[in-house]
């Protein structure tokens, strides 16, 4: 009898041991030069040896495309990284794994945990399909220097729109070819990033656009240009684009995000400064935008639970985003251990307690772009602020209901 | 002495011309925020020069070995399909033959962006895609091939209707005639077509990026996409690297086409 | 009947030749075009792009583009590119071409230099005349500050005004030598006697040009023209580095638009209806080359 156990027991674990054959998980990573997805997955497979993470590294600009093509061509990966506000393209048409059973049973991925920015692009219909492996938000750039050469006030930064634009006047030199300040305006996602705080400060929206407060977000941005206190180029350039300007002396301050530390630190040669982004006025809302990447499970991974452990890694290492990987955790319970730029890691932090999500809709790319148009077409002066945002919101409206 | 004002008017253009080449090379020695100075830098105050972690870190040799398997498979492809064509088009006064000289031109009409989605649906039906380069080639040779033969068919139309009858009088046959005879005559204008071919093909991105997943395999134009993020864009990386992709491919084909078009100038239908 | 007469007259040979690459084609090229071309009838959600099973609209699409406000703007913008590019592109190719016929020393290695544009991926190129054309610190404005040309920055990228010749201009720097080593190619292929015996009659050199080089040169000059316009319609990668298309659509061309449609908002039907209607232009070419082709041969 003891030898028929014995032998069922032998039996049994060699199934068991034969079935522990490592699971391979498909992911799809941006190409970045803090290489977070391959630096963590490699910590996260001499952890768990029964897990290999094989990653394909995608172009940014591809992502999407690239990720509706597998779908479509039935070879989607088992995981894929996309930007926040795309998540409900793909959540919204069931296409991603829901997480929620499993971020119920998790001991380390709690839904409360999330600020309510990137909470709310991980989630569609009230069921969780992604996870946030960090955050990042914009703030107002600034030299102390110039500051005080123009006789302002270094560690009172502009508070309102009304300070930031005599700021701005004050710091604007034609003669040295400076600006005041530098954003971005180019018609692609970037503008609307930073359009959006403006607008949702001032009481407008995404799906308000052609309320009085997006309304007076852009004729802000119009006045800016008209009066040279911000270069035309703005149309045309990125936010990175506009940080260089703003390192290499020509604006007095700039409107980024913690991306652009490392550079600022090796490059910018004067005192400069982090502060929290303007409000209208005086008891208008404070807001930010939000950006930065979840990761998420395709429907048709045949690994839902290995994928799972993958993302609890990820977030179980949040503390760690500030330092080694240049953004913000996503999780209010992570802290990180004697931040680098310890002013501006203050200052981001505060930040993201107002960053709003963009979305979540299934279309907002349509949005976006509805945006973008009003803000190229009203600062080219091809109509003014109110016409062009009526079209935009009436655009919206139209993919809103289709 | 007209020869010197020749030269040095030659100079000259090739300077205006070449500034963005030069300024290539200048923003590579820079550092990140050199770019946005204002006056602009034509010499870095502290160049730098990231050759050797640039070299390591996006492993160029294997791309740009990858980006020459490409073009040559390309260009062998083009060449092998496209001369006889080229020839007979040339040649031959046909209806049908219009006909396929218009089919031709029409089939290379859509950007690679448009047709890399319906190719990569069949090519990943056929099973191509497990030999990605091949698949690359594949998809490529179809886009080089049309200008290939409308080229090449120029070039043919300028060897004078007598000598290719002289050549089948000789009592050789068709096949014979055309290796033998008329290759030979063409022998320059197919070459400097196939090096243009060649370079565009080691220029190619869309369907390399598309069908290509494993890294050791990736081609060197998308390994020069990776510089742009999706927050900020390593303009130095970006341009050290395209210098050390582009300085060997244009000292050699500058030789070459030398080589070539000299040819050309000595009476070369004699 | 006449076909099955040339394949016995031993036209077989010549056939195959001329089929091959078609057959080649035709399997890789076809039915992409055809897939875009339907794709401009359907309704197409950007998840059913692998099946050809779509809910067929008719003429839906096309509607939407015509109505679109944008339209007529984007369209003109396309003329605009490819007839200023093809002009001066052709233009200075030649020039040059014939400017190196001269002898003088080091003149090969001077002409292979141009190749520059043809092997610098467009990538690089367009960050490199975006720099150039920057209006704050760009190396153009200060060439036009420094010598009081102007006095302050022109935007030359993010003005309307100016942003499609922006493109233009880096467009006809990218096709210089495409134009300039095939034209080289063309004039090589003229014997030197033929412009000796015109010289002797007494022809001045623009005459020379006139009636020996311009004739001579036809078939490569069709060529050339043919295939550059095709490529124009084709250059994307210079928009989208240098304007994407802005700002607000003054510098958007057919072939950014479409990509813009079908990439960017995912409303592929309409980029695929662009995509038909630059197909309908090419063919008008084709069909152009064609015939020159044709009534060349006649002669």
């Amino acid at each position: 009898m003891k030898s028929l156990t014995f032998g069922i027991a032998v039996v049994a674990f060699s199934a068991t041991a034969a079935w522990a054959e490592p699971v391979t998980l498909q992911v799809w990573a941006l190409d970045e030069p803090t290489h977070y997805t391959e630096t963590l997955s490699r910590e996260f497979e001499a952890k768990n040896p029964d897990i290999k993470v094989d990653i394909k590294i995608v172009n940014f600009g591809d992502l999407v495309n690239d990720a509706v093509r597998a779908v479509a061509t039935k070879t989607a990966p088992d995981v894929t990284m996309i930007d926040n506000p795309e998540t409900a393209v793909f959540s919204s048409r069931d296409l991603l794994l829901d997480l929620t059973p499993y971020v119920q049973a998790s001991k380390v991925i709690h839904h409360d945990d999330f600020y309510p920015g990137p909470l709310a692009n991980m989630s569609w219909n009230g069921k969780i399909f992604a996870i946030s492996r960090g955050s990042n938000t914009i703030a107002l750039y600034y030299n102390a220097d110039m500051f005080k050469a123009a006789g302002l006030d270094p560690d009172k930064p502009p508070k309102t729109w009304e300070e930031l634009y005599d700021a701005a006047k004050k710091l604007t030199d034609p003669a040295k070819s400076r600006y005041g300040l530098a954003f971005s305006a180019i018609a692609t996602e970037e503008s609307t990033f930073q359009f959006l705080p403006f607008a949702q400060t001032a009481g407008g929206n995404f799906d308000a656009l052609n309320a009085p407060g997006s309304i007076r977000a852009l004729q802000f941005w119009r006045k800016l240009l008209d009066e040279k206190l911000a270069s035309h180029d703005v149309l045309i350039w990125r936010q990175n684009d506009a940080t260089g300007s703003f390192i290499a002396q020509n604006a007095a301050m700039s409107i980024s995000g913690p991306w652009e530390l490392p550079a600022l630190q090796k490059d910018a040669k004067f005192d400069w400064r982090v502060a929290l982004l303007p409000v209208e006025k005086e008891g208008s809302p404070r807001v930010s935008a939000l950006g930065e990447f979840n990761y998420a499970a395709f429907k048709t991974t045949k690994h839902p639970a290995e994928a799972f452990r993958l993302f609890e890694y990820f977030v179980s290492q949040a503390g760690r985003n500030w330092n080694e990987f240049g953004m913000l955790p996503s999780v209010q319970n992570a802290v990180a251990n004697d931040p680098k730029w310890p002013a501006a890691y203050a200052v981001f932090t505060e930040q993201m307690k107002y960053a709003r999500a963009r979305g979540p809709s299934p279309v907002w790319p349509l949005i976006s772009k509805a945006i973008q148009t009003a803000i190229q077409a009203t600062l080219t002066d091809q109509t003014d602020a109110k016409t062009a945002l009526e079209t935009a919101q009436k655009t919206v409206d139209k993919v809103l209901t289709k | 002495m007209k020869r010197y004002v020749f030269l040095f008017i030659a100079i000259v253009l090739a300077a205006i011309y070449l500034f963005p080449l030069y300024w290539m090379y200048v923003t590579a020695l820079k550092s990140g925020s050199d770019i946005f100075q204002y006056p602009p830098a034509f010499w870095p105050a502290h160049p730098r020069l990231q050759l050797a972690q640039v070299f390591a870190t996006y492993q160029v040799d294997r791309y740009v070995w990858n980006s020459f398997v490409v073009a040559l498979g390309t260009t062998f492809i083009t060449v092998l399909l496209g001369t006889g064509a080229a020839y007979v088009l040339a040649n031959v006064s046909h209806p049908l033959v219009t006909v396929a000289l218009f089919a031709i031109l029409m089939l290379q009409v859509l950007p690679p962006s448009l047709m890399v989605t319906p190719i990569f649906v069949a090519f990943n039906q056929l099973g191509l895609l497990e030999w990605p380069r091949f698949a690359v080639v594949l998809a490529t040779a179809a886009k080089t091939l049309p200008f290939y033969i409308v080229l090449c068919r120029a070039t043919f139309t300028q060897i004078p209707g007598e000598l290719r009858d002289a050549a089948l009088v000789d009592g050789n046959s068709r096949i014979g005639a055309f290796l033998h005879i008329i290759l030979p005559l063409a022998r320059n204008g197919i070459l400097v077509v196939s090096t243009l071919v060649f370079l565009q093909s080691f220029g190619e991105y869309v369907y390399s990026r598309s069908m290509i997943a494993t890294k050791e395999l990736q081609t060197a134009t998308v390994g020069l996409s990776s510089f742009l993020g999706a927050n900020s864009n390593d303009w130095v990386g970006l341009m050290t690297y395209a210098s050390i992709y582009v300085t060997p491919i244009l000292v050699i084909f500058v030789l070459l086409q030398r080589h070539i078009v000299s040819g050309l100038t000595a009476g070369a239908l004699k | 009947m006449k076909i099955l007469n040339a394949f016995r007259d031993g036209n077989g040979f010549e056939a195959v030749l001329v089929i091959a690459p078609v057959v080649y084609l035709v399997a890789f090229s076809a039915f992409p075009l055809i897939y875009n071309v339907v794709m401009s009838f359907q309704h197409v959600d950007m998840f059913s792009i692998a099946s050809l099973n779509r809910p067929f609209v008719g003429f839906v699409n096309y509607l939407d583009v015509f109505t679109r406000p944008e339209t007529p703007g984007v369209f003109l913008n396309t003329i605009l590119f490819v007839v200023l590019s093809i002009v001066f592109q052709l233009s200075i190719g030649f020039a040059l071409a014939l400017f190196f016929q001269n002898e003088f020393p080091g003149a090969s290695y001077l002409r292979g230099l141009f190749l520059a544009g043809w092997v610098m991926p467009a990538l690089v190129v367009g960050a490199i005349w975006k720099w150039i054309f920057a209006g704050d610190f760009g190396v153009l404005n200060w060439v036009l500050r420094s010598l009081h040309i102007v006095s302050a920055p022109v935007f030359w990228i993010s003005d309307p005004l100016f942003a499609l010749y922006s493109i233009i201009i880096a467009n006809i720097w990218l096709g210089i030598p495409f134009n300039m080593i095939l034209l080289s190619v063309g004039l090589a292929g003229i014997p030197g006697d033929v412009y000796e015996a015109a010289a002797l009659d007494g022809a001045g050199p623009f005459q020379r040009f006139r009636t020996i080089t311009l004739p001579l040169m036809g078939s490569t000059l069709g060529a050339v023209i043919a295939l550059g316009t095709i490529f124009t319609l084709q250059q994307f990668d210079l928009v989208s580095a240098l304007t994407q298309g802005g700002p607000a659509n003054a510098s958007n061309v057919a072939q950014y638009w479409s990509w813009q449609l079908s990439f960017e908002t995912y409303e592929i039907s309409d980029g695929s209806v662009i995509a038909t209607l630059m197909l309908t232009v090419v063919a008008l070419v084709a069909l152009i080359y064609v015939r020159s082709v044709q009534r060349e041969q006649r002669l």
